[in-house]
C-alpha cells in the first residue's frame, strides 16, 4: 500500500468513526441506563462502538505508517476530507438538512483538497 | 455532588495535598473559559502531530520483513510518536472542554487556523517546502471551514 493510499484510507476511517460512535452513543441514550454498571454493558454491548475502536485504532496506525513517508502540511489538510464526508454521510443516514452554504462549502473544501493532493 | 465530597476530605488531609489540590481546581476554572479551553486544544493539537512527526522522520526503520502490525508498534513505541500521541489527545480532550462552552459553529471556523498553522510549522522545523499549489489548497480549506459555518453563526447572532 502506498503511503497516500494509507493517509487516505486513515482519513475516511476517522470520519466514518466519528459517524459510528454517534450512532452508537446514541443507541445506548436511547436505553437509558442506570448506574455506572448498566452504562458500561450498554456500551461494551453496543457493536457500533467495537467498530468505532477498530476504526479508530486502524485509522491512527495507517496515519502514522503512511506519514512517515509524507510531508505533515501534506497530510494534515486532508483531514479536512472528513467534513465533507461527515456532511454526507450525516445528510444520507441521519436524514439531516444541508443547506446551500454548506454544499459550497463543501465544493470549496473539495477543490482546496484536490490542490493539496496533487502537491506531493 | 462530588465537589462537596472533595471538599471534606480536603480539609481532612494534611497540608501537603493542598497545593496540588488547588492547582488541580484552578486548571478546571481556567479550562472553564472557552478561549482558554480552546487556545489549549489548538496548541496541544498542533504540538501533538508536530512532535509525531518528529518522532517519524528520526525513526530508525524497522527490521526487514516486518508485518503491518509490527511496524504499528515499533512506531508506536519510539518516545516522541508515543509522547505526541499524548498530547494530541489532551488536546481532543480541551476541544471538548471548548465545545461544552461554545457553539461548534463558531469553534470550528476557528479551529480550521490548526491547519495555517501546521503549516508554518512544518516548514520552519521540518523545511518541508510549501508549494504556492499547497498554499492555495490550504487557504481554501480554511475558506470552506468557515463558509460551512456561516449560516448557523447568523442564526445564532
Amino acid at each position: 500500500m502506498s503511503p497516500k493510499l494509507m493517509i487516505w484510507i486513515s482519513v475516511l476511517l476517522s470520519a466514518v468513526a466519528q459517524i459510528l460512535l454517534k450512532q452508537g452513543l446514541s443507541n445506548v441514550q436511547k436505553r437509558n441506563p442506570k448506574g455506572l454498571f448498566a452504562l458500561g454493558l450498554a456500551i461494551v454491548s453496543q457493536w457500533l462502538i467495537w467498530l468505532w475502536g477498530f476504526c479508530f485504532v486502524a485509522a491512527m496506525g495507517l496515519w502514522l505508517v503512511g506519514l512517515q513517508k509524507l510531508d505533515l502540511s501534506y497530510a494534515y489538510p486532508l483531514v479536512s476530507i472528513g467534513y465533507v464526508l461527515v456532511t454526507l454521510l450525516s445528510a444520507v443516514f441521519f436524514h439531516e438538512r444541508v443547506d446551500r452554504h454548506r454544499w459550497l462549502a463543501v465544493a470549496v473544501i473539495c477543490l482546496g483538497v484536490t490542490l493539496i493532493a496533487g502537491s506531493q | 455532588m462530588p465537589t462537596n465530597l472533595q471538599e471534606e476530605t480536603w480539609t481532612a488531609e494534611a497540608a501537603p495535598e493542598l497545593t496540588g489540590e488547588r492547582a488541580g481546581r484552578g486548571m478546571a476554572q481556567l479550562l472553564g473559559r472557552w478561549w482558554v479551553a480552546f487556545a489549549a486544544s489548538a496548541v496541544f493539537v498542533v504540538s501533538g502531530h508536530l512532535l509525531i512527526k518528529a518522532g517519524l522522520n528520526s525513526l530508525t526503520a524497522a527490521p526487514p520483513g516486518t508485518g503491518v502490525a509490527g511496524r504499528i508498534l515499533h512506531l508506536l513505541l519510539q518516545p516522541a510518536v508515543a509522547g505526541g500521541l499524548m498530547v494530541y489527545v489532551s488536546g481532543t480532550v480541551c476541544w471538548m472542554r471548548a465545545v461544552s462552552q461554545k457553539e461548534i459553529s463558531f469553534l470550528y471556523p476557528l479551529s480550521s487556523l490548526n491547519y495555517v498553522l501546521v503549516a508554518a510549522a512544518s516548514m520552519i522545523i521540518f523545511h518541508e517546502v510549501i508549494s504556492p499549489r499547497r498554499a492555495a489548497g490550504v487557504l481554501l480549506v480554511v475558506t470552506g471551514m468557515i463558509l460551512m459555518n456561516r449560516r448557523s453563526r447568523e442564526r445564532a447572532a
